[in-house]
C-alpha cells in the first residue's frame, strides 16, 4: 500500500539519520571525475608500498635511526603540548568574561584579548614552523614553538568558553560573603574546570603527536623527515619500519588517554554522555608532577636551549612589490582553497558514517575500518599527496583526497566514540522487530547522533581550511601552493600578504562554522 | 487449551541463562498457542522481561531450546530476519525514536519486510499514510499527529504510539514487558483492551505485568519466582494464598 500520490518534492524533508550521510554525496562527482585524472603509471609502486606494510625493513641501522626519530617526534610533541597546556590555561582565564567581569566589572578587556588571540590560532602550525625557521634557523625549539603558539591560543580558547558556560551562582554567592575576586574564582570555578580542561588537554597531546610527525615532513627534525626521504626514494619497507613503530605509539597514547578519561569520569569529547564529574584529583596531581622531570629531561635530550630564540637569523634582504602582490589572481587563489576545504570536509565527514553504515554487519570489516582510519589520523596529509601523486595528477581533488582521507580518521574515531555512547535500546529494539544491522543501525542510532556529529564536522571544516596549506605541496591548491613557494623563495611581500589573507578566511571560516554548530546542536 | 493444528507460536523448552549470583532464568518451559493470552507474573526480579528477552530473541540462553511456530532461531542472517519480523515486542521504555516524526516510526516497524530504497524514502518523504492513519485509529490517534516529532506527544499518547507501531509490524506474537507500570488505572485498562483484542486468530500475546487485579482477560497466567516457572495455570488458579505466596519476600 503506497501512497504514491501523497509524494510530491514539497514534502520532501530530510530526517537526522540522513544527514550526516549528505556529505557523501560528493563521492559521486569524485568518482566521475577521478579517471579524467588518472595519469595511468605507478599502481606498482602503490602495490609495493600497500605490500611492503606486511614486510617492514628490520634492518638494525633502519630500526635504530627511526627509533632515534621516534624520539624527537615524540619529545617535540610533548614539549610543545606542555608548553601550550600551561600557556593556554594563563591565556584562557585572561580572556574569560567572567574573570574579567569579577575582578574588574567589566568584559571588554577579555573581548580585546580574545580577538588578539584568534590571530595565532588562525595560522596553522606547520607555518609558524616555517616562518620561525626562517627567524631562528633549523633548531629543535622551533619545532616546538611551531606547536606551542596555535595550540595555546586553541587551549586559551577552549579554556575560556569553558569558564564562561559554568554558572556563575557559587561565584556570585562567594563575592557576596566578602571573598576576594581572585580566591573567590579559584574555589568557585577551578573544580568545575579541571575535568574539561584534562579532557581536552589529553586530546590535544593526540593532536601534538600528529603535529610533530608533519613538521618532520617539512624537515624540522623527527620521524617525519624519515617517512617523507623514504617515500620519495621508494624505500617503503623501510619507510614502514617507522610507519608502525609511530602507529604502536599512537595506538597505546590514544589507549592510555582513554583510561584515563574513563578512570578519572572525565566528559568525552563529543559531549553526548553529560556525566561528567572530575574524579582522582589526588592522582591527576601527582600525574602532572611525574610529568616534569620528564619534560626536563625531554628538553635537555633533545637539545632545546630558550637562550637560542634571542639569536635571530639574518634575513636577506627584500623589496616590497605591492602592485605584483595586487596582480596575484586572488579570487582563483581563494576560490580553490575554498573549494579543496570544502571538497574535503565533505569527503571526510560523509564517508565516516557510510563506511561505519556499510560495515554494520561485519565484526571483521569493522576492525579493518578503525586500523585504517588509524592510519589515516596519523600518516601526514602531504605524504598522502605524495602517494597520490604516483597515479593521479596534482590538483585540487588530489589534495582533497589526502585531506579527506586524515580527517576521515579523526572524525571515523569521533564517531564511533559517539556511537558507543548513544543509547542502544531502540537499535534492539528495531532489530528484534526483524530490520537488518544496518537499517538498525541507521534508524536506530544515527538519529540519535546526527546533529552532535555534523556540529563536530562543522567544527573540523574550520580546522580543514587552516589545513589546506599543508596539501599546498601537491600543487595548483589554491593559497597553500603559493605560500609554500613564497616561503622557499623569499618573497616576503607575497608572504605577508599571504597570510593576512589565510589568517581572514580563517577567522570568517570559524565565525561560519561557529554559527552552523550553534544552529544544528539548538534546533 | 485450544487444541489447534498449528504447532505454539512460541515454544520454550528448558531455559537457562545465567545471571551473576542466581540464574536469571532456570528449567523455564513455555508454550504460547495460537490466538492465547498469556500474562507473565511475578515480583521484581523474578525473571520476567529476561524470559521476553529470550522470547524475541535478543538474549541468547545458555541451554534450552527456543522455537518459534515450531522452528529454532534460524543461522542465516536473512531467514532470522524474516523470523523475527513476526515476533512483535511492546517495550517498557517504549524505545521511540525521538528524532524522528510519528508515521517514520510507524513505517520503522516495517524495516524488517522493507528493503533500503523505501527505508530511506521514509526518511524523506511521508510513505504508506493510509496505512499508518489506520493504526493510528485503532489506538485512538488522530492522523493530525502523523507528520509531528514524537518529542511533541504526551506520555499517554507516546504509549498510544508505540501500540501503533507494535499492530503496524503486523507480528504474530506480540511480547509485551510491563506496558502498564506508568500508567493511571483508566489509561491501564484501555490499553491493556486494546492489546487483549490484538490477540485473535492466529495471534498471541505473552504479557507480562505487575497487577494481579488486572488478570480477567488472559486465558493463563505464567507466573515466575527466583527464574523458575512456579504456576502455569487459568487466572482464577492465582487466588488469595497462592498470590501471597508468589510474593512474599525471599526468607
Amino acid at each position: 500500500m503506497t501512497a504514491a500520490s501523497a509524494w510530491s518534492w514539497r514534502a520532501l524533508r530530510l530526517a537526522p539519520p540522513l544527514l550526516p550521510l549528505l556529505p557523501a554525496l560528493v563521492w559521486l562527482p569524485v568518482l566521475l571525475l577521478l579517471p579524467g585524472l588518472s595519469h595511468g603509471g605507478g599502481w606498482d609502486l602503490i602495490g609495493q608500498f600497500a605490500g611492503a606494510a606486511f614486510k617492514p625493513s628490520l634492518d638494525p641501522l633502519v630500526l635504530s635511526s627511526a627509533f632515534t626519530g621516534l624520539g624527537v617526534t615524540v619529545g617535540i610533541a610533548l614539549l610543545g603540548w606542555a608548553l601550550s597546556l600551561v600557556l593556554g590555561l594563563v591565556g584562557g582565564v585572561l580572556s574569560s568574561r567572567t574573570v574579567w567581569r569579577t575582578a574588574t566589572g567589566s568584559a571588554l578587556p577579555a573581548e580585546c584579548i580574545r580577538r588578539l588571540l584568534a590571530v595565532p590560532r588562525a595560522v596553522h602550525e606547520l607555518l609558524w614552523g616555517l616562518l620561525l625557521l626562517q627567524l631562528l634557523g633549523l633548531q629543535p625549539v622551533v619545532a616546538v614553538l611551531a606547536i606551542t603558539i596555535p595550540y595555546a591560543a586553541l587551549v586559551a580558547r577552549v579554556v575560556s568558553d569553558l569558564l564562561d558556560a559554568l554558572p556563575t551562582a557559587g561565584l556570585e554567592g562567594l563575592r557576596l560573603a566578602g571573598a576576594p575576586a581572585g580566591p573567590a574564582l579559584l574555589t568557585a570555578l577551578g573544580p568545575a574546570l579541571q575535568p574539561g580542561v584534562i579532557s581536552y588537554g589529553g586530546y590535544r597531546l593526540e593532536c601534538a603527536l600528529r603535529s610533530a610527525t608533519l613538521l618532520g615532513v617539512f624537515g624540522l627534525g623527527g620521524l617525519g623527515t624519515d617517512l617523507r626521504l623514504t617515500l620519495q626514494s621508494l624505500q617503503f619497507r623501510e619507510l614502514w619500519s617507522g610507519l608502525w613503530m609511530l602507529l604502536l605509539v599512537m595506538l597505546v597514547l590514544e589507549a592510555l588517554l582513554r583510561v584515563l578519561r574513563q578512570r578519572w569520569g572525565m566528559p568525552a569529547r563529543f559531549g553526548l554522555s553529560r556525566r561528567s564529574v572530575g574524579r582522582g584529583g589526588r592522582e591527576v596531581v601527582l600525574g602532572a608532577l611525574l610529568l616534569l622531570p620528564l619534560l626536563v629531561l625531554v628538553a635537555v635530550a633533545l637539545g632545546v636551549n630558550p637562550l637560542q630564540l634571542g639569536q635571530l637569523q639574518p634575513l636577506p634582504p627584500w623589496t616590497a612589490d605591492w602592485p605584483a602582490v595586487a596582480a596575484l589572481p586572488w579570487p582563483a587563489l581563494i576560490g580553490s582553497t575554498l573549494a579543496l576545504t570544502l571538497l574535503a570536509a565533505a569527503l571526510a565527514v560523509g564517508s565516516a558514517p557510510l563506511l561505519l553504515l556499510l560495515m554494520a554487519p561485519w565484526p571483521w570489516g569493522r576492525a579493518l575500518m578503525q586500523a585504517i582510519w588509524a592510519l589515516g589520523r596519523l600518516w601526514p596529509p602531504p605524504l598522502t599527496a605524495l602517494l597520490l601523486l604516483f597515479v593521479l595528477q596534482p590538483g585540487v581533488l588530489t589534495a582533497a583526497l589526502a585531506l579527506g582521507f586524515h580527517n576521515l580518521g579523526i572524525l571515523g574515531r569521533l564517531l564511533l566514540e559517539a556511537e558507543e555512547a548513544a543509547p542502544l535500546q531502540a537499535e534492539e529494539a528495531l532489530a528484534a522487530a526483524g530490520a537488518g544491522p544496518r537499517l538498525a543501525l541507521l534508524y536506530g542510532r544515527f538519529s540519535a547522533l546526527a546533529r552532535s556529529y555534523l556540529a563536530y564536522g562543522a567544527y573540523r571544516a574550520d580546522v580543514i581550511l587552516r589545513e589546506t596549506v599543508v596539501v599546498g605541496l601537491v600543487g595548483a591548491a589554491g593559497l597553500g601552493s603559493l605560500l609554500l613557494e613564497a616561503l622557499s623563495s623569499f618573497a616576503i611581500d607575497q608572504l605577508i600578504a599571504l597570510v593576512a589573507v589565510y589568517v581572514l578566511l580563517t577567522l570568517m571560516g570559524e565565525d561560519l562554522s561557529d554559527r552552523l554548530r550553534r544552529r544544528l546542536l539548538a534546533a | 487449551m485450544t487444541s489447534s493444528p498449528d504447532h505454539p507460536l512460541l515454544e520454550l523448552r528448558s531455559i537457562r541463562l545465567p545471571g551473576r549470583t542466581a540464574p536469571r532464568l532456570d528449567d523455564v518451559s513455555l508454550q504460547l498457542r495460537p490466538g492465547e493470552r498469556v500474562a507473565l507474573v511475578g515480583p521484581s526480579g523474578a525473571g520476567k522481561s529476561s524470559l521476553l528477552a529470550v522470547a524475541n530473541g535478543l538474549l541468547r540462553p545458555e541451554a534450552g531450546e527456543v522455537l518459534w511456530n515450531g522452528v529454532a532461531p534460524a543461522r542465516s542472517r536473512r531467514r532470522r530476519r524474516r523470523q523475527q519480523a513476526l515476533i512483535g515486542t511492546l517495550w517498557q521504555d517504549l524505545r521511540l525514536i525521538e528524532e524522528l516524526t510519528v508515521q517514520q516510526n510507524l513505517n520503522a516497524a516495517r524495516l524488517g519486510r522493507w528493503g533500503w530504497p523505501r527505508a530511506l524514502l521514509n526518511l524523506m518523504l511521508p510513505l504508506e499514510t493510509a496505512a499508518n492513519t489506520a493504526v493510528l485509529a485503532r489506538v485512538d490517534l488522530s492522523a493530525d499527529l502523523l507528520e509531528q516529532p514524537v518529542t511533541a506527544l504526551s506520555g499517554g499518547q507516546r504509549q498510544r504510539l508505540a501500540l501503533a507501531r507494535l499492530l503496524r509490524q503486523e507480528p504474530l506474537l506480540l511480547l509485551a514487558d510491563e506496558p502498564l507500570a506508568h500508567l493511571d488505572p483508566r489509561l491501564a485498562r484501555e490499553l491493556l483492551a486494546l492489546l487483549l483484542a490484538q490477540a485473535s486468530g492466529r495471534r498471541a500475546l505473552l504479557l507480562s505485568l505487575h497487577r494481579p487485579d488486572l488478570l480477567d482477560g488472559f486465558d493463563r497466567v505464567v507466573a515466575l519466582r527466583q527464574g523458575r516457572v512456579v504456576l502455569d495455570a487459568a487466572p482464577s488458579a492465582l487466588a488469595g494464598p497462592q498470590l501471597a505466596a508468589l510474593y512474599r519476600s525471599e526468607p
